[in-house]
């Protein structure tokens, strides 16, 4: 352990993951900050370098990003009442207040603490989970991980019960779409509509550079963000003494980090969740719920810790089972099977220096995105005024020429525009993109373990259920699906009642 | 809940979960599953020593399936229309802007073997800075410039992606 501990050291500080690691969190701070982008934008535009770069600097380019757009998103949130990120909206509660008072530097010393403190919690939390859980899938066969798949992909479609037929929809459409191309038992080609170009199937980088790329650029055209001319920083750099401030409320910070995690850890759960619940518990439990949504620092810390930690939660079933909770982890998952590397138990075992650099990585990066905030805030704060036009043009071009790049095949590009359109019409209507990529990315997984399962057994799909842990996960999506369906109708039979004695 | 943000101008109203056009775009995606479920035999060869269970149609079909499932209520809705179903979405009126620059952008990619990654990449940006209301020149001159000149030096020079010859200079070549 010591040893994989110290070779991971040392790929961790060579100089080049620590550029990786740094430009990563530069950009994910950027995009963070600048409302209308987010994390997702720069990763998938991202994603086309990391061909050319070893696993361990890809993985903490993009994690710069994943991390860095938590911390980010919490300025603007601050000082504008506009969130960078959608989680960062719980942020502006107590911050915009603060802001209003004339303590800014007090509301964003406490989302920097909160975002640096829950991101390491998170981290220690991962590195003590992850072997504990990596065991626990070691028993794992096709069945157990066709069901534990079948989980995630639920609870994902259940985040958003209320748009269950849209998310049916596009899941079964990211399914499809990861089925397109030659077959790997049978070498049969599949939906490629007679087209040579279609055998090579559709691959996740045009895939997902396209929904969230150029389909959200595509609504930065078209939904205008303007500068606010208003916002503005006296001060170059974070106040050290209110950082010292802020560490009176370190039971708030361990609380909010640890609810963090572990919301990360379930699919579809997401850091918005994250955010509501740690503020929401943190209020509770200080004993000056009255001060929150007023302008209370341990408001914006709470927030912070608890929507930076799910990265790190995310990563738990992702490297253990090889299932990733949101789409960001999805691409993340992307990045581990493009280079050969296949998240689950055995990756701890096989990849041990690899999952060890991650971990440091993960560690590092939420302190030089603390310390860069921290030395350079107005500068990052400024990066607003930038015109979205500007940011479109460049965003569009740098996908269209990465995407290229990948494969060298223009019909790559060609892919990535048709699913920016269709990104595009999903993100105007509001339907849940997060299933159409969740879909693509798991496709393969789930239907090799299917086919791998039925084969064990003959054809009998009764497999799944002679197994206690592909049991027990069977009999937990079941209930996933059936508990809230049941919950819903009560809910709709209580109001039906009530609407009733009120017209009686 | 409602969006707190100042400083965000979104659409005129907010997206109407109700509209329309949200049954019309289900029922397309339906279709579209319906037609490659209906055609799949002749898509996909399932004529080797494979049973179904272990053959290459099982989980697309499963895929198509869940997608004509979940479109079901969209066509059920278009055929029978509420008596205050609308077509109105947001008040935002139709996507012009993004359309132009998605006609833009494929001109872009059919231009990069045509006339090359660096005068594409000038034409597609400064065309794209100018239709998105930028009339400065230093704005709309030394962006795509400046770009251009970044995706040579890191394509071309440190990724050492391959791009093809243009077919302009090869016909003016000779």
């Amino acid at each position: 352990m010591i040893e994989y501990m110290s070779q991971a050291l040392v790929t961790t500080f060579t100089c080049s993951n620590i550029t990786a690691l740094v430009l990563g969190t530069l950009i994910g701070i950027v995009v963070g900050i600048l409302p209308g982008l987010g994390p997702m934008v720069g990763m998938v535009v991202l994603l086309p370098f990391t061909f050319a770069l070893p696993p361990a600097v890809a993985l903490s380019l993009l994690l710069g990003v994943f991390c860095g757009g938590y911390f980010g998103g919490a300025v603007p949130a601050i000082l504008m009442r506009t969130p960078g990120v959608p989680s960062s909206l719980v942020t502006s509660f107590d911050g915009f207040p603060l802001t209003q008072k004339g303590e800014a530097q007090t509301a964003l010393s406490a989302a920097l603490v909160g975002s640096l403190g829950g991101g390491i919690i998170s981290v220690f939390i991962l590195i003590f989970l992850a072997p504990a859980l990596a065991h626990v899938a070691a028993s794992f066969g096709p069945p157990e991980y066709f069901a534990a798949g079948l989980l995630g992909v639920v609870l994902v479609v259940m985040a958003y019960r209320e748009k269950l037929a849209k998310g049916l929809i596009l899941l079964g459409l990211g399914l499809w779409i990861s089925t397109v191309g030659i077959d790997g038992p049978t070498l049969v080609p599949r939906f490629c509509f007679g087209t040579l170009a279609m055998q090579n199937g559709l691959h996740l980088v045009p895939v997902c550079l396209g929904l969230f790329g150029i389909g959200q650029t595509l609504m930065l055209v078209e939904r205008k963000i303007l500068v606010n001319a208003r916002m503005s920083l006296t001060r170059r750099t974070l106040d050290f003494s209110k950082i010292a401030a802020t560490l009176k409320y370190w039971k708030s910070l361990i609380l909010s980090g640890v609810i963090g995690t572990f919301v990360g850890l379930l699919p579809g759960t997401g850091s918005i969740l994250a955010s509501f619940l740690s503020y929401e518990t943190v209020k509770k439990v200080s004993g000056r719920a009255e001060a929150f949504g007023k302008g209370a620092p341990e408001g914006c810390l709470a927030s912070e810790a608890g929507n930076n930690a799910v990265p790190a939660g995310a990563m738990i079933p992702l490297l253990t089972l090889g299932i990733p909770g949101d789409a960001l982890s999805a691409v993340l998952l992307g990045v581990f099977t493009i280079n050969g590397i296949y998240p689950g138990p055995l990756l701890l075992i096989k990849e041990p220096v690899l999952i060890n650099t991650l971990y440091l990585s993960m560690l590092l990066i939420n302190i030089v995105a603390f310390v860069i905030l921290a030395i350079w805030l107005r500068p990052f704060a400024m990066v607003v005024r930038v015109s979205n036009t500007l940011l479109a043009s460049i965003i569009m071009s740098l996908s269209l020429v990465g995407i290229y790049a990948v494969n060298t095949r223009l019909f790559d590009a060609g892919v990535a525009l048709v699913m920016g359109t269709l990104g595009y019409i999903l993100l105007r209507l509001e339907w849940p993109v997060v299933n159409l990529v969740m879909g693509v990315v798991l496709g393969e997984i789930l239907e090799e373990r299917l086919r791998e399962s039925l084969s064990m057994s003959e054809g009998n799909p009764l497999i799944f259920l002679e197994r206690p842990i592909s049991l027990f996960l069977f009999v937990a999506t079941f209930l996933i699906i059936v508990i809230p369906v049941l919950w819903d109708s009560r809910k709709a039979r209580i109001r039906a009642r009530n609407k009733g004695r009120d017209f009686s | 809940m409602p969006w707190p943000c100042q400083g965000i101008d979104f659409m005129a109203q907010k997206t109407n979960p109700k509209s329309r056009v949200h049954d019309l775009l289900g029922a397309v995606l339906g279709l579209f599953a319906a037609i490659v479920m209906a055609t799949s035999p002749w898509q996909v060869d399932t004529s080797g020593p494979y049973p179904f269970y272990k053959g290459a149609l099982i989980f697309p079909l499963m895929a198509l399936g869940l997608m004509v499932m979940g479109s079901v209520p969209s066509f059920i809705r278009l055929l029978r229309p509420g008596a205050t179903d609308s077509w109105h979405l947001d008040g935002g009126g139709l996507p012009r802007r993004p359309a132009v620059v998605l006609s833009m952008a494929v001109a872009f990619i059919i231009g990069i073997p045509m006339i090359g990654l660096e005068i594409s990449c000038i034409l597609f940006t400064a065309s794209m800075l100018y239709y998105l209301g930028h009339r400065s020149p230093k704005i709309y001159v030394f962006w795509p410039l400046l770009l251009s000149g970044v995706f040579y030096l890191v394509f071309k020079y440190f990724l050492d992606v391959y791009f093809p010859t243009p077919l302009l200079l090869e016909y003016l070549g000779g």
